[in-house]
C-alpha cells in the first residue's frame, strides 16, 4: 500500500477511486471498506477478501485506540481527583 | 464478537459513571458561583475551567467507544409517524396563525399605548419572556412550529391577491442576508434598551413587520428560507427537536438531536456561517456584560476608537474568529482523517452539531429568566392595560447548577452527532475518530471560554 506513508494524508499519494461512485480514497484499505459497505452486492471474491482483511486491520487499530482512550480516561480522572483533593 | 461488545459496553459504563461523578462535582461548584452575589468560586478558576474542558474531552473519548455502525445508524433511523389527521393539522395551523397575528397586533398596540414600566408591559413580556425565552425553547425541545405561527407569513397571501413580482433571488447571496440580519439584531439588542423600553421595542417590531411583509411579498417563500433571520433561527433550532415534518408536511418523531445528522441541513457555506453566528451571538451577549470587556472598551475608546464602532467591530471580529476556528478545525480533521472529501462538504456536514450546543446555552441562559418573569407575563396577559404588581419568584441555589447541566447536555449531543456524521462520511472508523480530534479541541476551547465568561461578575455594557 503505497499511500500508507503519505506524509500528512491530504491530497498526497495516488488516489484509489471507487468504480461505482465518485468516492476517492487515500488508502486501498479505505476503498475496500467503502466498497464492502456501500456496494456489497458488486463484490468479487477477491474484493470480498480484501474487505474482510481491511475490516480486520480496522478492528486491530480500534482495539489499540480503545486501550489508549481508556488510559487517557483513567489519567484524566485520577489527575482531576488528585488536583481536587489538593485544592479543596 | 458478542463477548467483545459486552466488554466495551462494560468499560464504557464504568468510565461514564466516573465522568458523571466528575461532572457532578464541577457542576456543584460552578453552581455556587452564580448563587452568591460575590460569585466567589469555591474552587480556583483555572480548575473550574479545566474541569469544564475536561468533561467535554472525556465525553469525546467515551463516545468513541461506540464503534457499532449498525447501532449508530439505527439510532438515527428510529423515526415514526405521529398520528394526526389532515383535518386536525389544518385546524392547528389555523389556530396557530390566529394566535400569531393576534399576538403581533397586541404587542404593537400595548407596546405603543400600554404601561411604560417594562415589567408590566405586555409587549416587552411577550417578546422577551414569552417569545424569545419560552417559545424558542419549544422550537428545540418540541419542534419548529414557527412556519405555522409566524404572523408575517400573511405577506405571502399578498402575493395571491396582488400582482406578485417574481425577481430571481441571486443564488450566490445564499443565507448571508440572514447572517447579517442575525448579527444586526443582536447588535441592536446589546446597544439599545430594547428589553426595557416598550416604545422602542414597538418601533423595532413595527419596522421588522414592514420589512418582512414587503420581503415576503416580493420574494415569497425564499424570504423566509434565506433572508429572514428569525425564521432561520427557529429552523436551525427545530433541527435539534424530536418532532419534525417530512417532505409532505406530515408530523414525524425522531430521537432528539439526530435530525442534526441529516445531509442537506446546511445547504452551503452561508448556512455554516449562520450556525457559527448563532453560537457566537450567545457568547457575545455574555461577553459584553463582563468587567474585562468594560476595561477593554474603556481602553479602546480612550485610545481613540469611536464608541459607536466598538460593538459592531467586536461582533464582526468575534464572528470571523469563530467561523475561522471552525473552518480550521474541519480542515485539520480532514487531514487527520486522510480524506479526499471537500473541506466545504465536511464543514456543511459537521456544522449542525453545533446547534445542539447553541440550544444548550439558550436553555442555560433563559430558563431562569423565563421562570422568574412568567408570573409577570401571566399578569400582563390577564390584564394587558393595567396589570397588577408582578409576583417575585426566587430561584433555588441549585438552579445555576441545572443551567450548567443543560450546557453539558448540549455538548454531549453535539459530540454524538459529530460522531455519527463522521461514521457516515468515512469508510474506516479510525478515520472517523481522527476526524474529530481538532473539532473536539475547538469545542474544549469554546467551553472554557464560555465558562470563563459565565464566571465573571455582571457589569453593564459601557458606552451604550
Ligand atoms: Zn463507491
Amino acid at each position: 500500500m503505497p499511500a500508507d506513508d503519505a506524509p500528512d494524508g491530504t491530497d498526497a499519494g495516488p488516489p484509489y477511486d471507487c468504480p461505482y461512485c465518485d468516492g476517492r480514497f487515500h488508502r486501498e484499505s479505505y476503498l475496500s471498506l467503502h466498497r464492502g459497505q456501500e456496494h456489497p452486492d458488486a463484490l468479487t471474491d477477491a474484493e470480498r477478501a480484501a474487505f474482510e482483511a481491511a475490516r480486520e486491520e480496522e478492528e486491530e487499530q480500534l482495539r489499540l485506540f480503545r486501550l489508549q482512550a481508556l488510559a487517557a480516561l483513567v489519567f484524566i480522572y485520577f489527575g482531576f481527583l488528585l488536583v481536587y483533593a489538593f485544592s479543596l | 464478537m458478542r463477548h467483545e461488545r459486552l466488554r466495551t459496553v462494560g468499560a464504557a459504563v464504568l468510565v461514564a459513571s466516573l465522568a458523571v461523578a466528575l461532572a457532578g462535582r464541577a457542576a456543584a461548584h460552578g453552581g455556587s458561583l452564580q448563587a452568591d452575589d460575590a460569585r466567589s468560586l469555591a474552587i480556583p478558576l483555572w480548575l473550574f475551567l479545566s474541569t469544564g474542558g475536561g468533561v467535554v474531552g472525556v465525553s469525546f473519548l467515551l463516545t468513541s467507544f461506540v464503534t457499532d455502525r449498525d447501532l449508530i445508524r439505527d439510532i438515527h433511523d428510529r423515526r415514526r409517524e405521529v398520528g394526526l389527521s389532515a383535518a386536525t393539522r389544518r385546524t392547528l395551523a389555523g389556530v396557530a396563525r390566529l394566535v400569531g397575528v393576534v399576538g403581533l397586533v397586541a404587542v404593537l398596540l400595548v407596546g405603543a399605548f400600554g404601561p411604560a414600566d417594562p415589567l408590566r408591559n405586555l409587549a416587552v413580556l411577550v417578546v422577551w419572556v414569552g417569545w424569545w425565552a419560552g417559545y424558542t425553547m419549544t422550537t428545540y425541545l418540541v419542534g419548529n412550529s414557527w412556519p405555522a405561527l409566524n404572523p408575517w407569513r400573511v405577506g405571502l397571501w399578498l402575493r395571491e391577491w396582488l400582482p406578485a413580482p417574481s425577481p430571481s433571488y441571486p443564488a450566490r447571496l445564499g443565507s448571508w442576508p440572514a447572517v447579517a440580519g442575525l448579527l444586526g439584531l443582536v447588535w441592536l439588542e446589546v446597544v439599545s434598551p430594547l428589553a426595557d423600553d416598550p416604545r422602542l421595542l414597538t418601533g423595532v417590531v413595527l419596522a421588522y413587520t414592514l420589512v418582512t411583509l414587503t420581503g415576503a411579498y416580493v420574494l415569497g417563500e425564499t424570504w423566509f428560507e434565506r433572508v429572514d433571520p428569525v425564521s432561520r433561527v427557529f429552523a436551525a433550532y427545530g433541527a435539534v427537536a424530536p418532532l419534525y415534518s417530512d417532505d409532505e408536511g406530515r408530523p414525524r418523531a425522531r430521537v432528539p438531536g439526530t435530525g442534526l445528522e441529516d445531509e442537506g441541513l446546511a445547504r452551503d457555506a452561508s448556512d455554516v456561517a449562520f450556525v457559527a453566528a448563532l453560537l457566537w451571538v450567545t457568547t457575545y451577549d455574555g461577553l459584553v456584560a463582563t468587567p474585562p470587556w468594560r476595561d477593554f472598551a474603556s481602553a479602546a475608546v480612550g485610545g481613540g476608537v469611536p464608541a459607536p464602532l466598538l460593538y459592531p467591530a467586536a461582533l464582526l471580529a468575534g464572528f470571523g474568529l469563530f467561523l475561522g476556528l471552525y473552518r480550521w478545525a474541519v480542515r485539520r480533521g480532514r487531514r487527520d482523517a486522510e480524506s479526499y472529501r471537500e473541506p466545504a462538504e465536511l464543514a456543511r456536514r459537521f456544522a449542525p452539531s453545533l446547534l445542539a450546543i447553541a440550544a444548550g446555552y439558550h436553555v442555560a441562559h433563559y430558563l431562569g429568566y423565563l421562570i422568574e418573569l412568567s408570573p409577570a407575563l401571566v399578569g400582563a396577559l390577564a390584564a394587558p392595560l393595567s396589570p397588577g404588581a408582578p409576583v417575585a419568584v426566587v430561584l433555588p441555589a441549585w438552579f445555576s447548577a441545572l443551567a450548567l447541566g443543560f450546557v453539558l447536555l448540549g455538548h454531549l449531543a453535539a459530540i454524538w452527532v459529530a460522531h455519527a456524521v463522521a461514521y457516515d462520511l468515512f469508510p474506516s472508523r479510525m478515520q472517523a475518530v481522527r476526524s474529530q480530534y481538532a473539532l473536539t479541541a475547538a469545542m474544549v476551547f469554546y467551553t472554557m471560554t464560555s465558562l470563563w465568561i459565565v464566571s465573571r461578575p455582571y457589569a453593564a455594557p459601557p458606552f451604550v
